[in-house]
């Protein structure tokens, strides 16, 4: 977005990472056989992520004390919405979080990771501004829910039970699969659109940051998970720094409408 | 159609003297790196002449704002009586979602007071009688302002060349698209 906005880059990762670890916690939970693992240290880590992601959030905000006043246009900005599930979501973390023993409870998990879902869908409307033509779109949301899933699966991965892991394993190599693919094909995409949505693929591919968040963040560890059949202790750190790498890319280089005014659109 | 005030850019008239945007400026002080009006040359590849032709853009107060539906503090308002879009900075938080989204780049940010703001139409003018400064100053009258209720004019246009369509915002903002100079050739003759 022609500005690397980096409070929202933290935010919007951080904020990703924790509903995905959140998803990915109660999926395991439920969805897969074997002892449910660090379930309370998988909370814990995602309340302290998402207050995280919402304390950076306020270093975007010329008035950050007001900035509870956010919520008054829920009938219309998306960003309202956004602020509101993000808040719900946090509620939700943290009573799971004081709940959890060996397990979490259905409702608090499920409504946890519902919220967390609605609040990425929130997300990636608030960042599909018709003032982007390329990512006036759908490709915020495919891109905000690949980093909850990459992110979520590969943090997961440090307190599921040996058992689970194998699920975790195959999750995170078939997202890094498809975020390969999508990071690769979109910006090429773009250059067949019209002129700002072209400058806009050409500045991600000539963007040396792009290329390093294609090998750090995708093709590294995919071929970590693809020689060790497991996911590294180190590999989530790995991923986080390639997902804030792309997100920088996503805020920097992401060209605006009104930068071409008297020219050829 | 209610009334709806907007500016009517004639591009066959301007000359990019830039004093629309200098009396904007006269009038509000903004910091230096807050434009609310700004003057664009229109690129060769669109008005290919040696002599240059411009489009002088501010707020088009739109129909359908984008800066109004993104804000999450309900800091804009959509003026009943004339259609003008307002920013009241009291409200603003400066979260920057207004300046991001408008697909025409008319929001800034102000660095001093830490907020958004825009182009207001000079409506505290406009409710004295006068006109905007900016169409006040325009040395050969390329700028005016109409009430598209009752504008009728053949020839303008909403959507020139180099200037991006939004259908779903409709921009409140009309166009005079400059004509190239007849040049005579010796084969001409």
């Amino acid at each position: 977005m022609s500005n690397l906005e980096l409070p929202l880059v933290f935010f919007t990762v951080l904020s990703q990472t924790a509903i995905g670890l959140v998803i990915i916690s109660t999926l395991r939970q439920w969805a897969v056989d074997g002892p449910t693992g660090n379930i309370r240290g998988e909370w814990v880590t995602a309340s302290g992520l998402i207050i995280a992601g919402m304390v950076a959030s306020f270093f975007h905000l010329g008035h950050p004390l007001e900035g509870y006043t956010a919520l008054k246009h829920l009938d219309k900005a998306w960003l309202s919405r956004e602020v509101l599930g993000v808040s719900i979501f946090l509620g939700l973390t943290v009573l799971g979080m004081f709940m959890a023993r060996d397990k979490i409870s259905g409702p608090v998990a499920f409504g946890a990771a519902i919220v967390g879902l609605a609040t990425i869908l929130f997300m990636g409307m608030t960042y599909s501004p018709p003032s982007y033509p390329a990512i006036n779109n759908v490709l915020p949301l495919v891109f905000f829910l690949m980093t909850a899933l990459l992110l979520g699966t590969s943090f997961g991965s440090w307190f599921a039970s040996p058992e689970k892991r194998i699920w975790l394993t195959r999750v995170l190599a078939v997202t890094l699969i498809v975020g390969l693919v999508v990071y690769l094909i979109v910006p090429c995409v773009w250059l067949s659109g019209g002129t700002v949505m072209a400058q806009t693929g050409w500045a991600w591919i000539g963007s040396p940051l792009y290329w390093a968040r294609i090998i750090i963040g995708l093709v590294l560890p995919l071929a970590a998970v693809w020689m060790t059949r497991d996911v590294p202790a180190w590999l989530p750190t790995i991923i986080l720094i390639g997902e804030i790498m792309g997100r920088m890319v996503f805020f920097k280089d992401t060209l605006h409408a009104a930068g071409n005014l008297g020219g050829l659109y | 159609m209610k009334k709806q005030y907007a500016f009517y850019i004639d591009a066959e008239r301007c000359i990019g003297c830039f004093t629309c945007a200098m009396a904007c400026k006269n009038q509000y002080h903004q910091p230096e790196t807050v434009i609310w009006r700004q003057v664009y040359p229109i690129k060769a590849e669109i008005y290919p002449h040696r002599e240059r032709a411009f489009y002088s853009l501010a707020c088009n107060h739109c129909e359908n704002p984008t800066c109004l539906n993104v804000c999450p503090v309900v800091a804009y308002s959509k003026r009943e009586a004339d259609g003008i879009v307002i920013h009241d900075q009291e409200k603003c938080i400066g979260c920057g979602n207004c300046i991001r989204s408008c697909p025409y780049g008319v929001p800034r940010y102000n660095p001093v007071l830490k907020k958004a703001e825009k182009c207001s139409f000079c409506w505290q003018r406009i409710d004295a009688g006068l006109k905007p400064q900016c169409v006040q100053s325009c040395p050969v009258e390329a700028l005016q302002i109409v009430d598209l209720a009752t504008f009728d004019k053949p020839d303008a246009v909403q959507y020139p060349p180099g200037f991006p369509k939004y259908p779903k915002l409709n921009p409140s903002v009309r166009f005079l698209v400059p004509r190239l100079p007849k040049i005579i050739g010796r084969e001409d003759i």
